[in-house]
């Protein structure tokens, strides 16, 4: 092998892999890119040849109430869901910082949700929050009253929200974890001597130092808002009353079942736009510098 | 400069072997030998396969025509998923099985499907069939697409033990029938009196609003010449109805925990055929205590009450080079009474056939499964959805413009039938 590659540069094998990933993308995101934009323009039913239609797919989504829905839902869902799991994530990378032995364990843990079958544990989330289901019953039994947890148009994203912050928050915490490690602890002695309070202490000096930790979560968050499907498919099926109705849902019925790929292509290509701005507006506002020099 | 060319050529050979390896290995494989053969997908579902294995050897073993090659439709998402990709690809087959009717308009209106009512032997299979009455409503402008191979009728289930606590001799069959039941049956703690609500996607309003509106209305259509109807006494009786369940507590909006039935949580559901089996395997000791009833509906009808028909049916496809074979080999299944049997035999589901509880063939089955023959009793009867390519949307009004809102108190039952006639009639306009 060392003989085969003798006669090669550095520079040319790192092209030879660079090669691998252009080509990479040119097929898995390039073509299906550009063949998104020529079918937004396009009338197509899978079936016929596409021809030029100009902005008429635009005109009809414009006109779309439930697609503009499901982007409101969107903001309605990252309402709910950064507050929760950013909260949650923090108290899962501090606990896990302040514990003495088993942190591995408990690491792997919390990531096996990460890990699990999107499908298996939504219906499994679906039964306990069922109004019928274990979690009422208890109530009931217990303080007379139920929750709709998933059958009021005012609760169902909600309880979306912590379905997916139950499964995120272990990897999201091991994230902010590695930013907490990287804070030099001569920082905190300083901040000890000046008899800075607990609180001042993680708004001026934690938070801030795990700046570029907090960003990637909320990137992810943000990318995970738009593109969420088989959570509110499988336990509401994007009700009651399209409160739980999200792009990708929306999208994929155009496609697939409504057989529209013109007008599905132009939603995907409204939400990918939608989600690099909102990511760029983050990015802009709230990413710091914090490199210590 | 022959190293870097040494290298593009390892890279691009090696990127096309990944590529390669993520093909479907079966694809080249499973093709049919020989110089004719019909593809024949079926539903990949055992009892379903099983029934077509034996029907396709049977064929192939009497060399009455063309070889038929069956395997079960791609496991994908959905069927129409894996069969609409097959076309797109070109790889579909000659003839498909497991098509409902909404994408049976669909793949029609785009021209995929080739007409049946037009081949050589059409009418003798509806006659040989028992197929005139249930043909009327798998009518497509004149013409047919598809042939239903099942009728699997909506009925209501009740648990005869709960009916004889509460003291009620006969089975509720008119919606203050149900009302009197959850009177008594929901002041006990926790119940509830029926199962209204079959669930929140837009294919359970089959088996809530539809059903319960063709046993009011008599089997008229909701929706007619390119129009929603529903807004008539019949969809007004049915709405009324669920509001009135839902204000009294009489049941609930979900029952997604446990099968409420089991559970005793209901004491009556609308539940199909298919989970006569189902509750055979899983719930024995429940199905002893179940007495099947007729679709609930504002009044008695005069005669059997209609309902729905959670019915598919198989398609030929445009692009086959073997349709007359393959409607040959149709024809020969479809009019052949033992193979009808069969199917009862290995799936449980009714044919869609008109003479079930006459002809002599099927006697000694349902004597076996009085529970089946129930079902069977009301094939005629049970009419299939609407053929519109926009089922999906115009369900999912119904669901989100009337029955929703009324289920939440947020809009009057006018309002709301107003609504849902207005939102499916615009999607309707749009898609003509």
């Amino acid at each position: 092998m060392s003989k085969m590659f003798g006669k090669i540069s550095e520079a040319q094998i790192g092209a030879a892999l660079a090669i691998s990933y252009l080509l990479f993308n040119l097929v898995f995101w390039a073509y299906p890119f550009l063949w998104l934009i020529i079918l937004s323009i396009s009338d197509w039913r899978f079936f016929d040849t596409p021809s030029f239609s100009g902005l008429t797919n635009f005109f009809v989504v414009l006109e779309d109430p439930e697609f503009w829905n499901s982007v409101w839902n969107v903001v309605r869902f990252l309402g709910y869901y950064l507050p929760i799991v950013l909260t949650c994530s923090l108290a899962f990378a501090f606990g896990l910082k302040h514990l003495g032995r088993g942190k591995a364990f408990v690491a792997l843990c919390f990531l096996l949700a990460h890990i699990s079958s999107g499908v298996a544990y939504s219906l499994v989330f679906t039964k306990i929050f069922s109004s019928t289901g274990p979690l009422n019953s208890f109530l009931f039994d217990w303080f007379g009253f139920k929750i709709p947890w998933l059958s009021s148009p005012s609760l169902a994203m909600l309880s979306i929200s912590l379905v997916v912050t139950w499964k995120f928050v272990g990897y999201y915490g091991l994230i902010l974890y590695s930013g907490l490690l990287a804070i030099p602890r001569e920082i905190y002695d300083a901040a000890k001597l000046d008899n800075t309070p607990p609180l001042t202490r993680l708004f001026k000096v934690t938070l801030p130092m795990i700046n570029a930790q907090l960003i990637m979560v909320l990137v992810f968050a943000i990318i995970l808002a738009f593109s969420i499907f088989t959570e509110p498919y499988m336990m509401t099926g994007g009700g009651p009353l399209e409160s739980t109705n999200m792009p990708m849902l929306v999208i994929y019925e155009t496609a697939f079942m409504r057989l529209q790929p013109n007008r599905a292509a132009l939603m995907s290509i409204i939400i990918a736009v939608a989600s690099y701005l909102v990511i760029k507006l983050i990015r802009k506002f709230l990413e710091r510098d914090v490199a210590l020099t | 400069m022959k190293n870097i060319r040494n290298i593009i050529l390892f890279v691009v050979v090696g990127n096309f072997l990944f590529l390669n390896g993520c093909s479907d290995p079966n694809t080249t494989a499973e093709k049919p030998a020989g110089d004719k053969e019909i593809r024949l997908w079926v539903a990949p579902n055992e009892t379903q396969e099983a029934f077509w294995k034996i029907a396709v050897e049977r064929w192939n073993d009497s060399g009455k025509g063309t070889r038929v090659y069956v395997t079960t439709i791609p496991a994908t998402g959905s069927s129409e998923h894996a069969i609409l990709t097959a076309l797109v690809a070109g790889n579909a087959p000659d003839i498909s099985t497991n098509i409902f009717s909404g994408f049976a308009a669909q793949l029609a209106n785009l021209g995929q499907l080739e007409e049946l009512s037009a081949m050589d032997g059409y009418q003798e299979l509806i006659v040989a069939r028992h197929m005139g009455n249930i043909m009327q409503d798998w009518d497509q402008g004149g013409k047919t697409y598809v042939l239903p191979i099942y009728s699997n009728p909506t009925m209501v289930w009740w648990r005869g033990d709960i009916l004889r606590r509460l003291g009620i001799e006969d089975i509720p069959q008119t919606f203050d029938d149900v009302y009197r039941l959850s009177e008594r049956y929901a002041a006990s703690d926790n119940k509830f009196g029926m199962q209204v609500i079959a669930g929140k996607g837009w294919a359970d309003r089959w088996f809530d609003f539809i059903s319960f509106y063709y046993a009011t209305a008599d089997g008229a259509p909701y929706i007619k010449d390119g129009k929603a109807v529903y807004n008539n006494s019949a969809g007004r009786s049915v709405l009324t109805f669920l509001e009135t369940m839902f204000k009294n507590g009489w049941t609930s909006t979900d029952f997604d925990s446990e099968e409420p039935l089991v559970t005793g949580a209901v004491a009556g559901a609308v539940r199909g055929p298919w989970d006569i089996a189902y509750f055979k395997q899983m719930y024995p000791d429940t199905l002893k205590e179940i007495i099947i009833g007729p679709m609930i509906s504002e009044k008695l009808p005069a005669d059997k009450t209609f309902t729905f028909a959670d019915s598919k049916g198989l398609v030929l496809f445009k692009n086959s080079k073997v349709k007359e074979e393959a409607f040959a080999f149709i024809t020969w299944v479809l009019s052949n009474d033992e193979l009808s049997l069969l199917w009862l035999e290995k799936t449980g589901l009714p044919p869609a056939r008109g003479d079930l509880t006459e002809n002599k063939i099927f006697k000694t089955f349902y004597q076996a499964n009085p529970l089946a023959e129930k079902y069977a009793a009301y094939v005629d009867v049970a009419v299939p959805p609407a053929f519109i390519e926009s089922t999906i949307d115009a369900q999912k009004a119904m669901g989100v413009e009337m029955i929703e809102p009324v289920q939440f108190g947020t809009k009057d039952r006018e309002t709301a039938l107003a609504d849902a006639i207005r939102r499916t009639n615009k999607l309707l306009r749009l898609q003509r």
